[in-house]
């Protein structure tokens, strides 16, 4: 409906919404960026600006340096194997499987549950004597393998990036499928899932199809396993050592230490690495939508 | 599909299935088992039943103040973020324009950036809101209004504009036409949203351990958190406290699970 005499769908709808977000939500961001410019901290009664001091000494920190690369790498596996787990999973219930929706129910359930519970539930499955991986492994004769998951420091990163893709997988699976179902069944069912044919249908035509949820599953996992804090401080709480400090646990430590400049300025490290990986995935994964 | 085809994948899913559930099932055994034999995170059945676990987890004054404080906060959240958004939506969705574009893209913004959370805390302590329940409320709104905006608009589309068209010509004002003839038509996607946000109070930590100091107005997130310092030797009684927790949810997930499901893949397919 165009303007007219009885009047316009009123902007004043808008206020609610804009206030609160912004508010709330943007005046934080914004006046973060001020904050990380300066000496803010619990010692000091004013804040004065020191320009990028903060950033130099986050940068000369070996700790901060481990929780970035940590955050990056974490993120990548996470999405990675989310990805593919959910991807084959699937692919697995597309097919006319009678207990399909059951399977699917179950994949998904991780995902409704409160991470909080699901990290101290992997610290009694990842205990080194009697958790079930650790008895599973030594049932099957491959007790050599059994380790100390979370305290060893070459297995501590793995072992709670494993936790998040058990977590999250069937989040991905829901959106996969979605896509999926979303192809008319003529263009693929000539291939059967019997021959040889279908990892060809499949390259050719239901991958391509499905590009628009791969695309959303990438950005929504690195923008959500970048922002990760709970699972790790709940699983190792950033140990042991460094191995596995991410950006959030990092802010963590320097908000508890009274550094509230220095922990905004990480933050704002955290912005800048979010939308640096985030933007140009993006773009890509449209351009090839498109182009498809 | 051939036989060995529908074996293999029976097969395959099972297993996944039995990878997804094994944890779980230790959870629950574990739950109603004494310190000792919780402690062995066995999928054995216990020796004797210790159902008074749940028994004294809700004993603890703490435990029962931070489900209620959840049960208050996420409802304050959901009525405040349902009504914000659904509104918002109505303007951006129907009237095309630069204010509502630009509307719309500051409120995305919320789908990517991280909350800047020590700030948070320096606004909220001049606004007098911190440590309070109307500030942990608004917080929650405020990280939940993108999504929900980004929700009901994709949906508002589906309602037919000659509703609206109709009724301003029979001399209905905007807030009469929004609040009696779009609200009630929005059911399905305020639903979906409500659980969504539900979920996301039920399982925020970073919003009550950052702006609320005062262990009274803990959510259960936190609630959890401490007591599982406190009762780190009888894993008994931290099960149950984490059946006690997850059992609201999975009510939820089992018996609305086509909401969750649709509000997550919202948009998605169309990218």
């Amino acid at each position: 409906m165009t303007r007219n005499k009885r009047g316009n769908y009123p902007y004043a709808f808008l206020i609610p919404a804009l206030a609160i977000f912004g508010i709330l939500f943007l005046a934080p961001t914004l006046t973060g960026f001020y904050y990380s410019l300066t000496d803010w901290n619990i010692n000091k009664k004013g804040i004065n600006f020191i320009g990028l001091q903060n950033f130099r000494e986050l940068f000369a920190d070996h700790k901060l340096i481990a929780a970035f690369w940590h955050t990056i790498v974490y993120s990548i596996s996470v999405t990675v194997l989310r990805n593919l787990a959910g991807l084959a999973l699937a692919l697995m219930l597309n097919e006319s499987l009678k207990l399909k929706n059951l399977f699917r129910t179950v994949f998904f359930l991780p995902y409704v549950i409160s991470p909080i519970v699901i990290g101290y539930l992997f610290t009694a499955i990842y205990n080194p004597g009697h958790g079930l991986i650790n008895v599973a492994l030594r049932a099957i004769g491959l007790g050599a393998l059994a380790g100390d998951w979370l305290n060893d420091p070459a297995l501590a990163l793995a072992s709670t990036i494993m936790v998040d893709v058990w977590r999250t997988s069937g989040f991905a699976m829901v959106i996969y499928l979605a896509g999926l179902q979303a192809i008319p069944v003529e263009l693929y069912e000539s291939a059967s899932i019997d021959g040889s044919r279908y990892w060809t249908t499949f390259g050719r035509i239901v991958f391509p199809l499905i590009a628009p949820s791969l695309t959303i599953n990438l950005v929504l996992s690195l923008i959500g396993t970048m922002k990760v804090f709970v699972m790790i401080l709940v699983l190792t709480n950033g140990g042991p050592g460094y191995t596995t400090e991410v950006l959030n646990t990092y802010i963590m430590s320097a908000f508890s230490l009274g550094l509230y400049g220095q922990g905004t300025a990480a933050n704002i490290l955290l912005i800048a690495v979010i939308m640096l990986i985030c933007f140009p995935v993006l773009t890509f994964l449209q351009k090839r939508e498109v182009a498809l | 599909m051939k036989t060995w085809t529908k074996i293999l994948l029976y097969t395959l899913c099972t297993a996944f299935a039995l990878i997804v559930v094994l944890p779980f099932l230790m959870m629950i055994l574990g739950s109603v088992k004494n310190a000792r034999e919780s402690a062995l995170f066995g999928l054995d059945l216990p020796t004797e039943y210790a159902w008074d676990n749940y028994g004294k987890v809700l004993s603890k004054a703490s435990v029962i103040r931070g489900f209620l404080n959840t049960i208050f906060i996420s409802l304050a959240t959901v009525i405040l973020t349902d009504i914000a958004a659904a509104m918002a939506a109505f303007v951006i969705q129907r009237r095309p324009g630069r204010a509502s574009r630009v509307s719309y893209y500051l409120l995305l913004v919320g789908l990517v950036m991280p909350v800047s959370i020590i700030p948070t805390i320096k606004l909220m302590m001049s606004l007098g809101i911190h440590n309070s329940y109307s500030g942990l409320i608004l917080y929650f709104t405020a990280v939940n209004l993108s999504f929900a905006v980004f929700l009901i608009a994709g949906f508002m589309g589906s309602v037919p504009k000659e509703l609206d068209e109709a009724a301003i010509v029979e001399g209905s004002s905007y807030t009469r036409l929004f609040f009696k003839i779009i609200l009630p038509l929005l059911k399905t996607v305020i639903v979906t949203n409500t659980i969504i946000t539900v979920l996301a109070v039920w399982d925020d930590f970073f919003g009550p351990f950052y702006l609320v100091s005062n262990s009274k107005k803990w959510t259960i997130v936190m609630s959890m958190y401490t007591f599982v310092s406190q009762y780190q030797t009888n894993w008994g009684l931290v099960f149950a406290f984490m059946m006690l927790m997850i059992l609201p949810m999975l009510l939820m997930y089992f018996f609305l699970q086509r909401f969750i499901i649709e509000g997550i893949t919202a948009g998605s397919v169309k990218g």
